[in-house]
């Protein structure tokens, strides 16, 4: 149960006992190990006082933060205090509450217990309640978005009087006690109910080798395990040759297909494997004003992202799920720690953008097209990774010259290079572009994958208009909207510098009309 | 894209900074590239056996640091610009490039004045607003310190006015 506002201080779950012994245990196990060995070897005479150390020293400090934690909720704020030595309590505002998460990692779920996050805007810490039974944690979750809710709603309408417009049926049903004052406040509005916006569709994992984010990961664990190969006996110098001498005779070919086809096989698994497991139950859904995600396997996440503060969408189509027609979606949000959230896995881009529509509540700035930024910008995309290329090639020559080696394998990576330039070049020009659709600035970008990113006009905080000396002979800007939303900046790259006035002054009507002379002839 | 056939156009914001500027940043300049150059032309004098085109090296630094050193603060007092409006912050900066930032005040959450050691000898303040991007700080450089008290307590009082959370 979780207390009713004005009631005194809760403990978190007594199931937290279980939890947190464990978790310690598993913190302590290493360095305890250690020191016993250490003592073994040393005196046998120790035993008597080490070892229950050792065994309730977890156990009690793992039972402290349970006896020292209580929280409780009043009319207008959640309280949290905790400490042993240095008492803190910590408190949020309700009308403060941005997001509440939950998570469950396994040891949670086979306990049933949730841990409760929740933020408050603009400072980054947030009040972590780990852990409540988790139908507490629902409760309270539910609990502090209605509440908050109700908190914004009367903040935004300042009461008045009619009681004769409110149905009848909704004072009824939630505040009875006020049916004797004639001049109540008109109640809130029931909370909405929530719509399902999107939901796993076991489909959508052929997405799943074609998103790279895990590629890190499983080369980083490949790496690991070329440690210990290192160490295996089959790793010396003859065995080595020998093998290199039959590999080149009988099998190079056979050898290198067998590989590549392995390493395809394990990326299959891992990139499903984990697609299953990060996504598992998957459910966006929109109550409270709020969008709430939901996912996972083994560990369990809820996300909660307050819809007020959503400022925007970010839709990216890395290459590979570009072939493949799959999309990625993330909100952009102001006053949660990482204003970048995925709100969908990889998916098609039809369902990307039907749920991107449904989140910034209009049809339009994620398909709509964009005004391309001309020849120049076209010519700079090119240059810029031209260069970029002709840098790497310039190291390598030096590198060839220092080592001395055959001249005909640089020829053959710098072409390569050159070309993926090229393309590389090409690609960054087709997705730039911008547009203001409404009340959104949408601006087309990324070098490989395409990115479409989506500000509410409303959002953008500032301007910025830098020129290069080389942007300034040939009249481009980039054009950054600076935001507190994501990752707080929206950046309009190579447009041309009248253009960029133009948008900027149109996106936010007002805030350049002082610094704009309209009536420039055109050059 | 235009709305009414002219081309708009952004203009300059009205004030020059502080011409006290100008042998600030010769000075601070001259403290750094001298760094550069004496480093170089030791590495030249010390180091046997280097190449005949090193010395051009060492030449060439050495001519691109006066260079600096005599142009750089000319031409970022002719750009370096600033104007604080009722509504807005506006700055324009650089000397190789330019950077034009403009903020609404309604959005400024902090203001802050600097002034280092040497900027105190030229009698220079700068000033930094923040609003709640990241990408978002607007720095004026060098102003002199009577002009940033005064520009710090107008822009102090009128974000104090303002009320929500400015993102």
């Amino acid at each position: 149960m979780i207390p009713e506002p004005g009631e005194g201080y809760v403990r978190l779950s007594p199931r937290k006992l279980l939890l947190d012994p464990v978790k310690a245990v598993g913190q302590m196990v290493v360095p305890v190990a250690i020191a016993l060995i250490g003592i073994s070897r040393s005196d046998t005479k120790f035993w008597p006082i080490i070892l229950p150390l050792a065994v309730f020293g977890p156990l009690v400090l793992g039972a402290l933060p349970w006896l020292t934690t209580h929280y409780r909720l009043t009319a207008t704020q959640i309280q949290v205090r905790s400490g042993v030595l240095n008492k803190t309590t910590s408190t949020a505002p309700l009308d403060r509450v941005r997001s509440v998460d939950l998570e469950a990692s396994l040891l949670h779920r086979v306990l049933g217990l949730q841990k409760v996050q929740i933020g408050t805007g603009v400072d980054d810490d947030r009040i972590t309640l780990d852990a409540l039974a988790a139908p507490d944690a629902q409760a309270l979750r539910t609990t502090l978005l209605t509440r908050r809710a109700v908190a914004d709603q009367q903040a935004a309408t300042p009461p008045v009087d009619q009681p004769a417009d409110q149905p009848a049926d909704q004072s009824l049903g939630l505040l009875p006690d006020q049916q004797s004052r004639p001049v109540a406040p008109p109640p809130p509005a029931p909370p909405a109910p929530a719509v399902a916006l999107a939901r796993i569709d076991w489909s959508w994992l052929r997405f799943a080798p074609f998103s790279l984010g895990r590629l890190v990961l499983l080369v980083g664990g490949l790496g690991v395990l070329s440690q210990f190969a290192d160490e295996l006996p089959i790793w010396n110098e003859e065995t080595a040759t020998s093998a290199w001498e039959w590999l080149t005779q009988f099998a190079v070919v056979a050898i290198v297909l067998v590989l590549a086809v392995g390493a395809l096989t394990l990326w299959l698994v891992v990139s499903v494997a984990g697609y299953v497991l990060q996504w598992w139950d998957f459910r966006l859904v929109r109550e409270h004003g709020s969008l709430h995600l939901t996912s996972g396997l083994v560990t369990t996440r809820s996300i909660t992202v307050e819809e007020a503060k959503v400022r925007g969408v970010e839709l990216t189509e890395p290459v590979l799920m570009r072939l493949v027609g799959g999309a990625e979606l993330s909100t952009l949000a102001t006053g949660v720690e990482n204003g970048v959230t995925q709100v969908l896995p990889p998916c098609p881009r039809e369902v990307a953008v039907a749920v991107g529509e449904a989140v910034l509540d209009r049809p339009g700035p994620l398909t709509g097209r964009l005004v391309a930024h001309g020849p120049k910008a076209h010519r700079r995309a090119w240059f810029r990774q031209l260069r970029n290329a002709l840098d790497v090639i310039v190291l390598l020559a030096l590198g060839w010259w220092w080592f001395d080696l055959t001249w005909w394998w640089l020829a053959a990576i710098g072409a390569t290079l050159l070309a993926l330039a090229a393309a590389a070049g090409e690609a960054s020009y087709r997705h730039l572009g911008h547009a203001l659709a409404g009340d959104h600035l949408v601006v087309g970008g990324g070098t490989f994958a395409r990115i479409r990113t989506v500000l509410e006009t409303d959002g953008i905080i500032g301007w910025v208009v830098s020129q290069s000396w080389w942007q300034r002979r040939i009249g481009l800007a980039d054009l950054t909207a600076t935001t507190a939303a994501g990752t707080e900046r929206v950046l309009v790259r190579d447009v041309r510098l009248d253009v960029a006035v133009a948008l900027a002054d149109r996106a936010t009507p007002g805030l350049l009309t002082d610094f704009v002379e309209p009536d420039r002839v055109p050059a | 894209m235009t709305d009414v056939g002219g081309v708009p156009v952004l203009r300059a914001p009205a004030n020059r900074v502080s011409p006290q500027a100008v042998p600030f940043w010769t000075v601070s300049a001259l403290l750094g590239d001298a760094v550069l150059v004496v480093a170089a032309v030791l590495v030249w004098l010390l180091v046997p056996g280097l190449p005949g085109w090193a010395g051009l090296v060492v030449l060439l630094v050495a001519v691109a640091a006066v260079a600096h050193v005599v142009l750089m603060p000319r031409i970022r007092y002719r750009v370096h610009r600033w104007e604080v409006t009722d509504t807005a912050v506006h700055t324009r900066e650089g000397w190789i490039g330019r950077q034009t930032r403009i903020a609404p005040i309604s959005r400024v959450q902090t203001v802050d004045s600097r002034q280092g050691a040497l900027m105190r000898l030229f009698g220079l303040a700068s000033i930094t607003v923040t609003t709640a991007s990241a990408a978002g700080p607007i720095t004026v450089d060098c102003l002199d310190a009577d002009t940033a008290r005064r520009v710090v307590a107008q822009l102090t009082a009128i974000t104090a006015a303002t009320e929500d959370d400015a993102t």
